[in-house]
């Protein structure tokens, strides 16, 4: 197999830059310019973002970062790019106390008054992202991936102090 | 334990070498900036009550006092990445920079790749590769949480690894793991010539193939956790006789307590330039045991 034709045939699919990065300030109010170093790709229902403008000639198993998926009309930040991006955002973003952090990183569902449109959101605990949030009807649903949540037991001693 | 015997004659204060390697290893990450920086995570690790110690040689890892660091908050935020002290080593001499292309040809569960890439400050190619489905789980795993977008995943055998020409590349090889032994001292038991002798004949081709990779100018750097020579300095002597168009470059990090690799061993000589590559023993810094070598392309 000759290297163009590797290319031809890579999955990923490249996607207009400003049409995400639009999508990113509307919601979290994050600038277009974060975006400028990276470029974009699709592959089924994931958007990756990737540091260079071009595929290389390899066989890629992943391009960079999971940075959403999309269904339809509907589209959801990952913890990941919201880990990365997500201090930058000016609306849509919630920053939690210890109780509130706890329940949120095992996974949980809370009520929480806040000043947040329905949809995702920018999950933070003194200034950190945890990761990504659904909010809907004064509840926040933690979407954080199975794998990296902590159960209760396990945090003793990680969200002590501050200004609790 | 009577598998390190024959590492009497060539390490220096052989039994604190086995009096060590009984205790278990200290609890140490590194700080990930691609997510954060050292001022803020310190501070954020102070609020916490977390003790912490930085370490000596490198100011991005601490050892941390608590019993379980994955459930550490800033674990799961990507802040840190739990890595053993000395496997921090690698990249720190393959020394990569932004913009550049950058190879580790066998990289999972993925800790030195998420180094590099931080490294790199996310910017140009780093290839993590590696070729078994089960272990490429996790190194996509550690690259996201890391926030690693400079990152492509690929898993070609190393040894076929396609004709593309890299700045630096990383063999951080498959070995036999002695040096791991406060882990799980049951590597020793597993240990036996046969098996480094086998693992000997594939490190031989991942190297030579990784030199074939490097631009001219590049850089190589070879790492085993294991003290076994037959899969260090004979790994290493063998490709620079091989190939011809690579020298050794001294490893030295300050700080940092190492002994020269071995100019010859159990009759074979592999010549005094081997010096230059570091052997690290866990006595000497209270790590697990290492063995890296800087290669150059002219």
């Amino acid at each position: 197999m000759s290297q163009s034709s590797l290319k031809n045939r890579s999955p990923f699919q490249p996607l207009d830059r400003a049409e995400v990065a639009e999508m990113m300030q509307s919601r979290f109010g994050i600038p277009p310019a974060t975006f400028e170093g990276v470029s974009f790709y699709r592959k089924g229902r994931n958007v990756w973002a990737f540091s260079l403008p071009e595929i290389p000639d390899l066989w890629c198993e992943s391009v960079g970062l999971r940075f959403m998926s999309v269904r339809g009309r509907v589209w959801k930040p990952t913890t990941y790019a919201l880990q990365l991006f997500g201090h930058l955002a000016t609306k849509n973003a919630v920053d939690l106390g210890p109780d509130q952090a706890e329940k949120f990183i095992a996974g949980g569902r809370q009520s929480l008054e806040a000043e947040l449109e329905d949809g995702y959101v920018v999950v933070s605990y003194r200034g950190g992202v945890l990761g990504c949030g659904l909010y809907s009807r004064g509840e926040l649903v933690s979407q954080l991936p199975k794998e990296r949540r902590i159960m209760k037991d396990g945090i003793e001693n990680c969200l002590s102090g501050g200004d609790s | 334990m009577d598998s390190l015997e024959r590492y009497r004659g060539i390490v220096p204060e052989f039994e604190r070498l086995i009096e060590s390697i009984v205790r278990p290893l200290p609890v140490t990450v590194r700080i990930n900036t691609l997510k954060t920086d050292r001022d803020r995570l310190l501070f954020r690790l102070r609020e916490a009550k977390v003790p912490y110690l930085p370490f000596s040689w490198y100011d991005l890892g601490l050892e941390l006092e608590v019993e379980k660091p994955g459930n550490l908050i800033e674990n799961l935020m990507g802040h840190v990445h739990v890595q053993e002290e000395i496997s921090m080593v690698s990249p720190v001499v393959l020394d990569p920079k932004p913009e550049e292309r950058v190879l580790d040809l066998c990289a999972a569960p993925g800790s030195k790749t998420t180094q590099i890439a931080q490294m790199m400050e996310n910017r140009g190619l780093l290839a993590a590769n590696d070729p078994a489905n089960t272990r490429v789980a996790s190194l996509r795993s550690n690259c996201e949480r890391a926030g690693a977008v400079n990152v492509v995943v690929t898993r070609y055998d190393g040894r076929r690894f396609p004709s593309q020409k890299f700045d630096r590349v990383l063999v951080d090889a498959p070995c036999t793991g002695q040096g791991m032994a406060r882990k799980d001292l049951s590597v020793l038991d597993r240990w036996s010539l046969k098996r480094s002798l086998g693992l000997q004949r594939l490190q031989r081709a991942l190297l030579k193939r990784a030199t074939e990779l490097a631009k001219p100018g590049g850089v190589v750097v070879y790492s085993t956790c294991t003290f076994a020579p037959e899969e260090n300095e004979a790994v290493v002597s063998w490709v620079t006789d091989q190939v011809r168009q690579v020298r050794l470059e001294k490893v030295s990090i300050p700080s940092l307590e190492s002994c020269p690799g071995l100019v010859e061993w159990d009759g074979s000589l592999f010549g005094h330039e081997m010096e230059k590559c570091a052997r690290y023993y866990p006595h000497q810094n209270d790590t697990g045991g290492f063995f890296v070598a800087k290669l150059i392309k002219e």
